[in-house]
C-alpha cells in the first residue's frame, strides 16, 4: 500500500535498533563455572604491557580447560577509565590489568570482585609490603604483579663524557645536573614534568610525606605538608636555575633527545629499563645503568614505591574460579614469575619471580652491569610503603594544573602543591568520606 | 532589460578579456593555497621517512622508506588497519547514506506539508541544531551503556543517523526544488504521496541529497570523539580513533609514530578525492539561501 | 491565470492538506524517532543524572560503596565556580577573538578574491584551500602539531637556520594564535565557498553599472558586494562560534606536547577528564548542559542581531 514504505523504514531501523543489542550480561547472574564440568572455560583478558601475548601463549599451552583472550587494551590513564565503562556496559573483560594507582576507584566504583576466598592460597607467595598494596581493610581485590620500587636509570656513558659524577643523594643530583649544563648546553640531567603524580608522590613519601594516609577510620591528605613543600622547593630551584627541564617523558622529542644524549637520566622505578628500552635506538644499548634512587639524607636505603601493576577478576565476571587461576598461574608460579621477568621486563612481585631474577640476563640497555638483579633485590628489600586513596585520577588531574600553572606563570611550586592538597581533601569529603584535618 | 540571471562563466570569460590582470590579488590567493597545501605537503613527505629519519631530516626532504612503511602499517596488528578503514567506510557510507534518506524525507514532510504539529517538529529540529554535537556525545554514551549498545558497532553508527542540520538543509531545498503545483497535479493524476515523493520529489531534490550526504560523510569520517567514547574493543574502531591510538602508543614505541604518519597520510587520500570529484555536485548556495527564508 | 489566493484555493488547500492526513507524519517519523531516541532521551537522561552524584554511603570505612544519591543544584554550582571550567572559559575568549575573525575574515577576502575578474589561478586555488576540509580534526592537529614542535618545526628550522631561535608556537601566548591556527586552516576552506556561492548570486547588472560608473574592485566589494552576502557572514560565524564552544581536538592532541596546554585547558576537555577519568559522570553531565546551554543562548544572540540588521535594512 502506498504509506506502506515509509513505515517500513522506520520499523526497520526500529528492529534493527532493538534486535542487534551486544552480548551484555545483566549483572544479576550468579557467577557459575564452567569449569566443573570438565568444559573449556573461556576467560577474556585485558591487558598492555609489551609481551603479554606471549605469557598467555604460554598459559594456554599448559593449560587445556582454561583458554585466555588477550585484547590489548592500551595503558596509561584511560585505562582504567575503558574498564570501567565495559563493567558498566556489560562488555567487560574477566581478568584485567590495573595498576596499584588506580585500584581503590575500581573497588569503590564496583568494579572489581572480592577475592579474599580465594586470597589465602597465594598470599605467602608475596612479602607483605607487597600484598598491603591489593588489600583494604582485610578484603583483598587484586594480585600483584610487578612492583615499582624506586631506582634511578642513567646513561652513564654520557655521564662520563660530561664529567659528571653518579648521584648518590639529591644534592649530588643538583651538582651533577649543573656539571652537565656546563658540558653541553643541548644536554639535560632529566625531566620532571608536572603531568607525573607518581613521581611527586614518590620522592615526597620519600622525604616522609605520606600523600594518602589511613588511619582510625579517616583519611588524611598531606599533599602540600612542610615535607612535600620542601621537595617543591627543591625541583623548583632546579628549574629555575636551568639545571632541569619539565617537558613530558616518553614525547617524540623527548625520545629524540634521549637518543642524542640529551637526556641522561630518569628517576622512577625498576620497571623503567623495560621502557628505555623500547625508546632507544641500538647507539644506546650498553650505555645506561640502573643504580639507587637519590636519597634526601646520605645514608638512608629504604625507597618508596613508584607504579606497578597487578591483576584484578571483574565483578562481572562468570568464571572468578577459573580467573583466579590464570592470576595465580600468571603472577605466584614459578613459570608465571619468569614469564614476567623475562617478557615484560618488569620486576615481579612475588617472591619465587625476584630470587628467579637474580640469575637473569641483562637487558641489552644495560648490557655489561652484571650486578643489575643483585642490586633490584637489594633495592626491593628496603621499601617505604606507598598507599593510594579513592581519588587519585583526580589528585593526578588537579596536580598537573597547579603546577603548570606555576610552571607557566613562574609561581610558587610548594603553593601548588598546598592547592592540590586542599582540592583533593575538599573532593573526598564532598564524597562522603571521613577527613582528617 | 535588465535581467537578473546569475553570472555565467561566458560573462566571466569576457570580463578576463577586457580587465587587466590582478597580480597583486593572484597572489594573496595562491598564498592562500599553499597554506592549505602545506600541512598535507608535510605528511605525504613525512609518510616517506623511514623511523630513523623522521626526526633527523628536514622536514621537507623525501626519505626513503614509503615501502617500508607501508608494509609496517598493513602488518600492525594483523592488519588493523584495514579493519579501521572498513569502519569508517561502513560507519560513513551507511550511515551517511541512511541520514540522507531520513533527512529527506522529514525534510520533505516539513516544506510541503502544512499539518498542526508542523510548527512544533520543525522549531523542534532547529532547536537540535543549536545543540553542539559533540556535548551530545556523553549523554549519549550514558544511555547506549544502559541499554548496553556501548562498545559496539551500533552505537556508533545510529547516533550519527539523526541529524538536525541535514533535516533542516534538506527543508530548504524541498522547498526551493519541488514546486507545489507539480505535485498538485501528480495528485490529480492519482499518484500516491509515496509514490509523489519517490517519483516527483526525489529526482527534484537529488542534487540537494547529494550535499547532505556528502556533507554528512564528511562529518562521520572525520568524527573522533563520538566512536572514541562509545568504543572499547580496537577492531571497530574507526580511522580517527585508530590513528590517535597509534599515536599515543608511538610515545613508547617510537616506531609507531611514523605508522601513525603513514596511516594518516593514507587517510585523508580518499576523502580528498571524493570531495574534489564530486565538487560539481555541491549545491552550497542554497545553504546560505536557507538562510534568508 | 492569476495568482491571488481566492478563498476557493485556500479552501482546497487546506483540504488538501487533511486529505493527506498521516502521509506528512509518516515522512517525518523516522527523524522524528531518532531524534527523540538519540538526542531527547540522552538530553532527559543528562538532566536527570546531573541533578545526583555518586556519594559513599556510611561513612567511616576505608573504600567503601559510591551509590547514586540526590543532590540538587549542587553539580551546577561546582562547574560555575569550578577554577577547571572558568579557566577554560577564559582560553576559549581569548581563542575565539582570534579565530572567530581570522575564519570570517580570510574566508571572506578569498570568496572575493575568487570573484574578482582578472585573478588567476582561481580553479587551482578554490581546489586547494578546501582540501584541508577534508581531514579529520584530530589528523590536522597531529599535522600542525609536528610543524609547532621545534625538532621537527619547517619554520623553527629556517628561523633558527637565522640565528632567531624556534619560534615560540608551543609557548603562552602563541599558544592561542597556534590552535587558532589549525581550526581556521581546517574550516577557512568550506565558509569562503558559502560565501562564495552567495557571492554568485549577486546579480552581474548591479555589477556592471557600478563598474560603469568608474567603480574600483575593492569599492565595489565593500559598498556592494560584503552588504549582500551579510546572511553567508552570519551563517559562518555561527559555525565558528559554536566551533569555538565546543573546541577539543586541537588542545586534547597538544597535551602531550606542551605543559602550556593542561588537561582541562577547554571546557570540553574538563568535561571528558570528568565523565572518563576521574568518574564523575554526573558533574560531566551538568557541565555538558551549560556548556549545551550557553551554545544555544550564544546562537540564539548571533541569530537575532542578524535578523535586527535584517529589519533595520528594510
Amino acid at each position: 500500500m502506498r504509506v506502506l514504505a515509509p513505515v517500513a523504514i522506520g520499523l526497520a531501523t526500529a528492529l534493527v535498533a532493538a534486535g542487534c543489542s551486544s552480548s551484555g550480561t545483566d549483572g544479576t547472574t550468579t557467577p557459575s563455572d564452567g569449569d566443573a564440568s570438565g568444559e573449556v572455560v573461556n576467560l577474556e583478558f585485558w591487558s598492555w604491557p609489551v609481551g603479554t601475548d606471549k605469557i598467555v601463549e604460554d598459559f594456554n599451552a599448559t593449560h587445556p580447560n582454561i583458554q585466555v583472550n588477550l585484547t590489548d587494551a592500551g595503558g596509561g590513564d584511560d585505562s582504567a577509565a575503558k574498564l570501567l565503562t565495559a563493567v558498566r556496559s556489560g562488555e567487560a573483560p574477566d581478568v584485567s590489568t590495573v595498576e596499584y594507582t588506580t585500584l581503590p576507584s575500581l573497588v569503590i566504583a564496583g568494579a572489581v570482585a572480592d577475592i579474599s576466598p580465594y586470597a589465602g592460597d597465594i598470599q605467602d607467595a608475596f612479602t607483605e609490603g607487597t600484598w598491603a598494596q591489593t588489600t583494604f581493610d582485610g578484603v583483598t581485590y587484586a594480585v600483584p604483579q610487578d612492583v615499582g620500587p624506586a631506582a634511578m636509570i642513567y646513561n652513564s656513558a654520557a655521564l662520563q663524557e660530561y664529567g659528571a659524577e653518579v648521584p648518590v643523594t639529591w644534592q649530588d643530583y643538583r651538582e651533577a645536573a649543573q656539571t652537565v649544563r656546563e658540558a653541553n648546553s643541548d644536554a639535560y640531567i632529566g625531566a620532571f614534568p608536572p603531568s607525573e603524580l607518581g613521581f611527586w608522590a614518590s620522592v615526597s613519601a620519600q622525604a616522609g610525606s605520606q600523600w594518602w594516609a589511613y588511619e582510625d577510620g579517616a583519611w588524611s591528605i598531606n599533599i602540600g605538608d612542610d615535607a612535600s613543600q620542601e621537595v617543591a622547593d627543591f625541583f623548583q630551584g632546579m628549574y629555575e636555575d636551568d639545571l632541569i627541564s619539565v617537558e613530558g617523558l616518553l614525547t617524540a622529542e623527548y625520545n629524540s633527545k634521549l637518543n642524542s644524549n640529551e637526556m641522561l637520566s630518569w628517576p622512577s622505578a625498576l620497571w623503567a629499563t623495560g621502557v628505555i628500552q623500547g625508546v632507544a635506538e641500538d647507539s644506546q644499548f650498553g650505555n645506561w645503568r640502573m643504580t639507587n634512587f637519590p636519597q634526601w639524607n646520605a645514608g638512608d636505603k629504604a625507597v618508596p614505591y613508584q607504579g606497578g601493576s597487578s591483576l584484578v577478576v571483574t565483578s562481572t565476571s562468570e568464571h572468578p574460579e577459573a580467573a583466579m587461576e590464570f592470576i595465580s598461574w600468571f603472577n605466584a608460579s614459578e613459570e608465571g614469575a619468569n614469564d614476567v621477568l623475562t617478557m615484560t621486563g618488569s620486576y615481579p612481585a612475588s617472591v619465587v619471580g625476584q630470587e628467579l631474577s637474580t640469575s637473569q640476563e641483562v637487558s641489552p640497555l644495560v648490557e655489561g652491569q652484571d650486578d643489575y638483579y643483585d642490586l633490584a633485590a637489594e633495592i626491593a628489600s628496603d621499601t617505604v610503603p606507598v598507599s593510594w586513596g579513592p581519588n587519585v585520577a583526580y589528585a593526578k588531574t588537579v596536580l598537573d594544573e597547579e603546577l603548570s600553572a606555576a610552571i607557566v606563570n613562574g609561581t610558587s611550586w610548594a603553593d601548588a602543591f598546598v592547592a592540590t592538597g586542599d582540592a583533593v581533601r575538599k573532593d573526598l569529603v564532598e564524597q562522603g568520606y571521613d577527613v582528617a584535618e | 532589460m535588465t535581467s537578473t540571471v546569475t553570472r555565467s562563466t561566458d560573462m566571466v570569460v569576457a570580463h578576463k578579456r577586457r580587465e587587466a590582470r590582478r597580480p597583486a590579488a593572484t597572489l594573496i590567493l595562491i598564498a592562500g593555497a599553499i597554506y592549505s597545501l602545506v600541512p598535507v605537503a608535510w605528511v605525504m613527505i613525512a609518510a616517506s621517512k623511514s623511523p630513523g629519519e623522521l626526526f633527523s631530516t628536514f622536514s621537507f626532504m623525501p626519505g626513503t622508506g614509503l615501502s617500508g612503511n607501508l608494509s609496517d602499517l598493513f602488518a600492525y596488528n594483523s592488519g588493523q588497519y584495514w579493519k579501521w578503514i572498513g569502519n569508517s567506510a561502513l560507519y560513513s557510507g551507511l550511515g551517511a547514506a541512511l541520514s540522507t534518506l531520513v533527512s529527506a524525507m522529514a525534510g520533505y514532510s516539513l516544506a510541503k506539508y502544512s499539518f498542526p504539529a508542523r510548527g512544533v517538529i520543525f522549531y523542534g529540529f532547529l532547536v537540535g541544531i543549536l545543540i553542539p554535537g559533540i556535548t551530545l556525545a556523553v549523554p549519549q554514551y550514558l544511555l547506549m551503556s544502559k541499554i548496553g549498545l556501548a562498545g559496539g558497532p551500533l552505537s556508533v553508527l545510529l547516533p550519527v543517523i539523526i541529524s538536525p542540520f541535514g533535516v533542516y538543509l534538506s527543508y530548504v531545498f524541498a522547498r526551493a526544488a519541488v514546486p507545489a503545483e507539480t505535485m498538485e497535479a501528480a495528485r490529480i493524476d492519482g499518484a500516491s504521496e509515496w509514490r509523489i515523493f519517490r517519483s516527483v520529489a526525489l529526482p527534484l531534490m537529488l542534487p540537494g541529497m547529494v550535499t547532505v550526504f556528502l556533507l554528512t560523510f564528511v562529518g562521520i569520517w572525520n568524527n573522533f570523539l563520538l566512536p572514541y567514547i562509545m568504543l572499547s574493543d580496537q577492531s571497530y574502531y574507526p580511522l580517527t580513533v585508530g590513528l590517535y591510538t597509534l599515536l599515543s602508543k608511538g610515545s613508547g614505541s617510537p616506531q609507531l609514530y611514523s605508522l601513525a604518519i603513514t596511516g594518516a597520510a593514507l587517510a585523508i587520500i580518499p576523502l580528498i578525492a571524493l570531495v574534489m570529484i564530486l565538487q560539481r555536485y555541491w549545491r552550497l548556495d542554497l545553504v546560505s539561501g536557507g538562510l534568508k527564508g | 491565470m492569476t495568482t491571488t489566493t481566492s478563498s476557493k484555493v485556500r479552501e482546497s488547500r487546506g483540504k488538501s492538506a487533511t486529505r493527506h492526513g498521516i502521509a506528512p507524519y509518516l515522512f517525518a517519523a523516522p527523524a522524528l524517532f531518532l531524534y527523540v531516541a538519540f538526542i531527547i532521551i540522552p538530553i532527559v537522561y543528562t538532566m536527570w543524572l546531573s541533578l545526583h552524584a555518586y556519594r559513599i554511603e556510611g561513612g567511616g570505612s576505608i573504600l567503601g560503596n559510591r551509590v547514586l544519591t540526590w543532590v540538587g543544584l549542587e553539580n551546577f554550582a561546582s562547574v560555575l565556580t569550578s577554577s577547571s571550567y572558568l579557566t577554560g572559559l577564559k582560553h576559549l575568549a581569548i581563542y575565539g577573538i582570534i579565530a572567530v575573525p581570522s575564519m570570517l575574515g580570510l574566508a571572506l577576502l578569498f570568496a572575493l578574491l575568487l570573484d574578482t575578474p582578472g585573478v588567476r589561478a582561481r580553479p587551482f586555488s578554490r581546489a586547494a584551500i578546501f582540501i584541508p576540509y577534508a581531514v579529520p580534526g584530530i589528523v590536522a592537529a597531529l599535522l600542525w602539531g609536528f610543524m609547532y614542535l621545534p625538532s621537527t618545526s619547517p619554520i623553527s628550522y629556517v628561523t633558527e637556520a637565522l640565528g632567531l631561535g624556534p619560534v615560540p608556537f608551543l609557548d603562552d601566548p602563541g599558544i592561542y594564535g597556534a590552535l587558532a591556527n589549525i581550526a581556521v586552516w581546517g574550516g577557512v576552506g568550506f565558509n569562503m565557498i558559502i560565501i562564495y556561492t552567495s557571492l554568485r548570486s549577486i546579480p552581474n547588472d548591479i555589477l556592471e553599472s557600478a563598474r560603469l560608473d568608474g567603480a574600483t574592485e575593492i569599492q565595489l566589494a565593500l559598498r556592494i558586494k560584503i552588504p549582500l552576502v551579510i546572511p553567508a557572514l552570519v551563517l559562518t560565524g555561527f559555525f565558528a562560534l559554536i566551533g569555538t564552544l565546543q573546541l577539543y581536538n586541537e588542545p586534547a592532541t597538544l597535551t602531550t606536547m606542551t605543559n602550556v596546554v593542561g588537561q582541562t585547558w577547554a571546557p570540553l576537555m574538563t568535561i571528558y577528564r570528568d565523565a572518563f577519568l576521574t568518574d564523575n559522570l554526573p558533574l560531566a553531565a551538568a557541565a555538558s548542559l551549560t556548556l549545551a546551554l550557553a551554545t544555544v543562548a550564544a546562537s540564539a544572540i548571533v541569530l537575532q542581531i542578524a535578523n535586527l540588521r535584517r529589519r533595520r535594512q528594510r
